[in-house]
């Protein structure tokens, strides 16, 4: 067990050390490879988020599309109106506020959501607050700017220079970082309480878990990584419309993610990430236009054939495989 | 008066429709708790299909219920038992509501490439028939709509009143476990609960074609006010599935009579998530379907 912790958090490093390097011996700005890792290292962060929530504790949370458009528009918004007076690029006082923001609101729908609702009505209820969410922001008027959103293009500071170095470098930071708060978390107590919700719950409630306390962890926790996510991508796209960070695209595609490596799973959100953008990227490239025909078939074929995503798979493997987590 | 009484009559009319989509999602989530979020998009896709049997073979929309209704109900047959039968056995809904998602991103392209992006719609000799009473108007159209969300509803619930397999349908909406104890066959209660479900989606889609005009991305929407109907009106009843329906149609015009257009989603879902959290049964619902977990 122990060879094995220590075999796979040396690869983990020695992976991260090859990606936070990639810059100094590839032109991410111009190579394509770039924005591919970019973009995989933002859905990382996504699925990690619905990971937590959907796969640990079990409770499928149909708003982290929500979260993700709030943080990009919390940053945006406040960069806009230069509120907190720290007009950088990829500024971390509005990345945090990002996280924190989305977290508030997991917690204030999560009280009753939590509280009252078997795990469907969870599902219904999400849904229902990011649809309403998504309403506010198209009509917010001068606000939100409506359906236009916020050009943040002309509040670029001076000497800025857009290069998505530094896009890769922020979001491979956060990605790592989310998948450490997973591992912490879970390898603690907050974790055995998760799962334990997560396998029965009323046999959770009698050995004495506050349930609720524990599924708001999960949900804000998921929310706020969601929310970090989605203000990175909003400094990549730098217009923040309704259309571009709140569409579902943003909720399907790192459950499907999530489902595909192995719910529940550390790696899971990682391997998914890595072979449904790989897809969805040749995809796109090589048959224009029927990407989302593709999507479709790649999650029905999935869910076929491997519901327990590729790690259920590695499981099953002898010698490979490791109980538990 | 008579402005509101008409806001009324519409919202009734319009909410037919979400009745109909919500009666067929009331089967399929009452059983196999799938959250099906495809239902709208099957309404859609057979929405197109009348269109073509309007445009191709001139059959009349209400006559190709006799064509829609049984070929649903075939699609929804097979597709349970190439999509859900081994799904719906998991303990994991991810995978069934991952599958629903899949399916409805494949059928919406799919429609793209076919029928592509124009919104369609079928228009008929009588299309525009109107009656007129006490100052109130309501088109012909829409009061043929509602007659059939009664009618499908009164069909469906003496299907399951009165068969052997419709009281095995409302045994496995109670507990598919104890169904299971007392020998029913657990897979043909689903497979038949599924394709009544999508048969109610070719009803729908009768419907969205006659009177809306559609297109291929119309469905996502049609699923979730079906799931808002299917929860303000509770589970495992048809005719509170239906009552759902017209009282979110009722809500909506409402809502866009005082506030606008734009306000239609607010008031909807608001009403929705106020009624998950202080009645998590529905307004018609049983309270002892509700456990916790």
């Amino acid at each position: 067990m122990s060879k094995w912790k220590l075999a796979s958090a040396g690869l983990a490093v020695v992976a991260v050390v090859f990606f936070a390097t990639l810059p100094f011996f590839y032109d991410v700005n111009r190579g394509q490879f770039g924005i591919f890792f970019f973009n995989v290292f933002v859905y990382a962060i996504m699925a990690q988020g619905w990971n937590l929530i959907g796969g640990y504790t079990g409770q499928i949370s149909l708003c982290q599309n929500t979260f993700f458009g709030v943080g990009a528009y919390t940053m945006a918004l406040l960069w806009y109106n230069d509120v907190t007076h720290t007009g950088y690029f990829f500024d971390p006082v509005l990345m945090i506020l990002a996280g924190i923001l989305p977290a508030i609101l997991a917690v204030l729908i999560g009280l009753p959501l939590l509280s009252r609702l078997r795990g469907d009505y969870f599902s219904f209820g999400t849904l229902g607050f990011g649809i309403i969410v998504t309403t506010l922001f198209i009509n917010g008027g001068k606000f939100t700017g409506g359906a236009e959103g916020r050009l943040l293009v002309k509040k670029m500071p001076e000497g800025a220079v857009f290069n998505l170095r530094t896009h890769y470098w922020v979001s491979l930071l956060v990605a790592v970082l989310a998948t450490l708060v997973v591992y912490f978390l879970t390898s603690s107590r907050v974790g055995l309480a998760l799962k334990a919700i997560r396998e029965d719950e009323v046999s959770a409630v009698s050995h004495g878990i506050n349930v609720l306390k524990y599924k708001i962890i999960a949900f804000a926790g998921g929310a706020a990584m969601a929310g970090v996510a989605g203000s990175i991508y909003g400094y990549y796209l730098m217009q923040v419309t309704p259309i571009n960070v709140l569409t579902f695209n943003w909720l399907f595609l790192p459950i499907l993610m999530t489902v595909l490596g192995g719910t529940g799973t550390l790696l899971g959100p990682w391997l998914g990430a890595i072979v449904i953008y790989l897809i969805s990227w040749y995809g796109g490239s090589y048959l224009a236009g029927w990407d989302a025909v593709i999507s479709g078939v790649v999650i029905i074929l999935v869910m076929l054939f491997i519901p327990s995503g590729i790690m259920g798979l590695a499981q099953k493997v002898p010698g490979l495989g490791r109980k538990g987590s | 008066m008579t402005v509101l009484m008409q806001v009324v009559i519409n919202g009734i009319l319009l909410g037919s429709m979400y009745g109909i989509a919500a009666a067929g999602l009331s089967l399929i989530f009452g059983t196999m708790r799938i959250i099906f979020l495809a239902q709208g998009t099957m309404i859609v896709f057979f929405a197109f299909v009348v269109y073509w049997l309007f445009v191709k073979l001139h059959i009349d929309p209400y006559l190709c219920l006799l064509i829609v209704v049984p070929l649903a109900f075939l699609v929804g047959l097979g597709l349970f038992y190439s999509l859900f039968r081994k799904a719906v056995a998991l303990e994991d809904r991810n995978v069934t509501l991952l599958l629903a998602v899949g399916l409805m991103y494949l059928v919406d392209n799919a429609m793209l490439k076919v029928w592509s992006a124009t919104p369609r719609s079928v228009t008929i000799s009588y299309s525009n028939a109107v009656i007129v009473a006490g100052g109130i108007r309501v088109p012909w159209l829409r009061l043929a709509l509602l007659g059939l969300a009664f009618a499908s509803a009164l069909v469906v619930f003496l299907f399951l009143k009165r068969t052997r397999i419709g009281t095995a349908v409302r045994a496995a909406s109670e507990d598919l476990e104890a169904t299971k104890i007392q020998g029913i066959s657990a897979i043909w209660v689903c497979a038949i609960s599924f394709a009544v479900g999508i048969g109610l989606a070719g009803v729908a889609g009768v419907g969205l074609a006659t009177v809306f005009s559609f297109d291929y991305q119309f469905g996502f929407v049609w699923a979730i006010k079906a799931l808002v109907a299917l929860s303000l009106g509770g589970i495992g009843n048809v005719f509170g599935a239906l009552a759902g329906g017209l009282i979110l149609g009722i809500i909506e015009n409402l809502a866009a009579y005082y506030w606008g257009i734009a306000w239609i989603d607010v008031a909807s879902y608001g009403i929705f998530m106020l009624v998950l959290i202080f009645l998590p049964q529905g307004l018609f619902g049983r309270r002892a379907l509700v456990k916790k977990v």
